[in-house]
């Protein structure tokens, strides 16, 4: 009788490994794919980048000449509040204002999702051959997201001009370089958001946008002048405000 | 029914079966499959008298195709834009991997650094590296002198496309992981099983350390004393440093300026301060300090008593009751001091042929 009962269980685990989209019986949709679009935007609209002009709520005007930042360690939410998370190797992402804006997820499991976790930067702490950060060394040097005298990332690079909004056309660079200071301090954030309930399977490549707001850099939690600091780099003051700042400029848009 | 069942459950595993009779054309038997070639692990020991190793050996654990592959990566000059600068350029085995002709070390064209090149052994056991801890992982350390300027002045993405389009290492990388494909993570994780594996751990004070027959002189054993009551503080246990970073008191050198720990945190505290080195092998890693300014270990113990300059992030031990500044060391125990520093001195790991560029 035992012996039978294991003719059965092993019958059904030769079952289930062959179990694919010709049986018929099955209730287990394909994987499919999710794309991350990255829209920056300044309260609201989308960005134009320098010659355009913006305000800052410290009454500064400022231009963007280049805006580039890194999305890391995706994981997306069920319904049932269980998680995925997007295989970490592959999950480093440079969004570029003047490049490649999306995230192109694939192979994800068919189910019902209703958020999206992910982190601004390159989590420090983790050990980079697990965290398969190392592939992704070549990409972020071409677009000089790496400390030239350190072996960091940087997880933001802005950088424009600025002027005084009396005097709009005499204009004064400024440049925000935000990472991580060795081990000592930690500008890695990670950002949760819920959407409505969205569907993933072979059949239903979903594409959600995500807007960054630029304008979110200089006044969110923190107010930052750029006539107080122009260059913010290796700052133990600045950067962490930065980088919270940052934290909640992202959303969804639906 | 239930008949039907089973019948069905027997075509699936039918079904499934001569699928894997598919999968059995590639089996290693066939003949037009690349042979297999053994690849080893090496072993990797933490010695009894060291502590436990920092570098996760599980994630990257060193194998001998692995570890021959960084050895021909780590003596190459493809991996610098002039194709002569090696990391072996700058890091000399006979110097315990430090380079002692220049001061500060020279790279690509010649072009001078700030820094004094640091010995390499022992890496698997410290938790960050360089003189102010700007990389916080050995596996991406090599970023620094592969892309700085004044060192090898490349990049890792042209590197990778050099290898890429070498005759010899597409098949020694497979070879070293097992798949065809020369990348990043690859050429990384490899210099890191070199020098993973360079482990210095048989000098005289280790033998000592470890209960084997040799024995101290008097003068050594005088010279042990005074260093655990004087130095043992930062240049602490079996390593000699407590990995910390600190200012000793060296006059700035108006030259390069050099912020030391501050660089990498931004902060004021942190301004003049370097890491605590290692002294092993100490007697043949001249020129000393972190920027090669003193060329004896005489030389550094004068500094030690008679050298140091105040500032706000001089370390206490430093200040003297009367305000003055240094450790309190008689000439006849300097002497006594330079006997034990030379038991540091691993002569099996300079001559291990393991780790020789011919
Ligand atoms: C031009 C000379 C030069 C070259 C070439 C060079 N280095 Fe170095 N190396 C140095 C200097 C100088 C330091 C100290 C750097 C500092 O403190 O900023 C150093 C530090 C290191 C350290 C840190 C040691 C410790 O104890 O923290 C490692 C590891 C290292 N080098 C490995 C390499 C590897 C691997 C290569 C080749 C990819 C290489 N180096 C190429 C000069 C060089
Ligand atoms: C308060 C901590 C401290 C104490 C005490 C101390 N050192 Fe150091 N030592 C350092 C630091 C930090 C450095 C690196 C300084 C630099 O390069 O800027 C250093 C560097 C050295 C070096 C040069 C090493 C190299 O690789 O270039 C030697 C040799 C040395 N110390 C020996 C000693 C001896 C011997 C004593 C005791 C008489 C001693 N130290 C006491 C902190 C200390």
């Amino acid at each position: 009788m035992r012996r039978f009962f294991a003719l059965i269980v092993g019958v059904a685990i030769l079952l289930t490994a062959c179990n694919n989209n010709d049986d018929p019986g099955t209730i287990v949709q394909d994987p499919g794919n999710l794309n991350l679009v990255f829209e920056n935007t300044v309260n609201g609209t989308s960005l134009d980048m320098a010659p355009t002009t913006y305000t800052n709520s410290s009454d500064e005007t400022y231009t963007v000449n280049e805006l580039k930042y890194i999305i890391s360690n995706i994981t997306l939410i069920k319904t049932d509040n269980t998680e995925y998370i997007y295989p970490v190797e592959d999950s480093y992402f440079l969004i570029n204002e003047d490049g490649s804006k999306t995230a192109n997820l694939s192979n994800i499991p068919a189910d019902t999702y209703k958020g999206i976790k992910f982190g601004f930067g390159v989590d420090p702490t983790k050990y980079p051959i697990e965290s398969g950060t190392l592939n992704f060394i070549p990409l972020a040097e071409e677009a000089g997201m790496l400390w030239t005298w350190s072996a960091g990332y940087k997880f933001l690079k802005f950088e424009g001009g600025y002027a005084n909004a009396t005097d709009p056309t005499n204009e004064t660079p400024f440049l925000y370089h935000v990472g991580s200071h060795g081990a000592n301090l930690d500008n890695y954030k990670e950002i949760t958001l819920m959407l409505n309930e969205f569907g993933i399977n072979s059949e239903n490549t979903a594409s959600k946008t995500i807007q960054f707001d630029v304008a979110k850099i200089f006044d969110s939690v923190h107010t930052l002048s750029l006539e107080e600091k122009n260059e913010i780099m290796v700052d133990p003051v600045n950067a962490p405000k930065i980088a919270e700042n940052t934290s909640t400029a992202f959303s969804i848009s639906e | 029914m239930k008949i039907a069942h089973y019948f069905i459950l027997i075509l699936f595993c039918w079904s499934c079966s001569s699928d894997s009779s598919d999968g059995d054309a590639i089996t290693p038997t066939d003949d037009d499959t690349p042979m297999t070639v053994t690849n080893p692990l090496l072993d990797f020991t933490v010695p009894s008298n060291f502590p436990d190793a920092t570098y996760s050996i599980a994630q990257n654990p060193p194998t001998e195709k692995g570890f021959e592959l960084g050895k021909k990566l780590f003596y190459d000059g493809q991996l610098a834009s002039d194709g002569v600068v090696s990391c072996g350029f700058c890091h000399i085995q006979s110097f315990s991997f430090t380079h002692h002709t220049h001061i500060t070390s020279h790279g690509v064209d010649g072009q001078i650094g700030t820094r004094n090149a640091q010995p390499l052994h022992n890496l698997a056991f410290m938790n960050e590296f360089t003189w102010d801890g700007a990389a916080t992982f050995l596996d991406t350390q090599p970023i620094i002198p592969i892309t700085a300027e004044v060192e090898m002045n490349e990049t890792v993405s042209n590197v990778i496309s050099k290898l890429s389009a070498d005759d010899d290492y597409p098949t020694l990388f497979a070879e070293a992981f097992g798949s065809e494909g020369v990348n990043a993570d690859r050429l990384f994780k490899a210099l890191s099983q070199f020098m993973v594996m360079m482990v210095s751990a048989n000098s005289k004070f280790d033998k000592l350390e470890r209960g084997e027959s040799v024995t101290f002189t008097d003068e050594e054993n005088a010279g042990m004393a005074i260093f655990d009551a004087k130095c043992a503080s930062c240049h602490a246990g079996t390593l000699q440093t407590d990995q910390s970073y600190r200012n000793n008191g060296l006059p700035i050198d108006p030259q390069y300026n050099d912020i030391g720990r501050e660089r990498v945190t931004g902060l004021p505290d942190d301004n003049r301060k370097f890491k605590v080195p290692s002294l092993r092998n100490i007697e043949i890693t001249f020129p000393y300090m972190h920027d090669g300014r003193l060329g004896t270990l005489e030389n550094v113990l004068d500094f030690y008593t008679d050298g140091m300059v105040d500032s706000p992030t001089l370390d206490d031990q430093f200040r003297r009751p009367d305000g003055t500044l240094g450790l309190d060391i008689t000439a006849e125990e300097k002497g006594q001091l330079i006997a034990f520093l030379k038991t540091l001195t691993d002569n099996d790991f300079i001559e291990d042929r393991r780790f020789a560029e011919f």
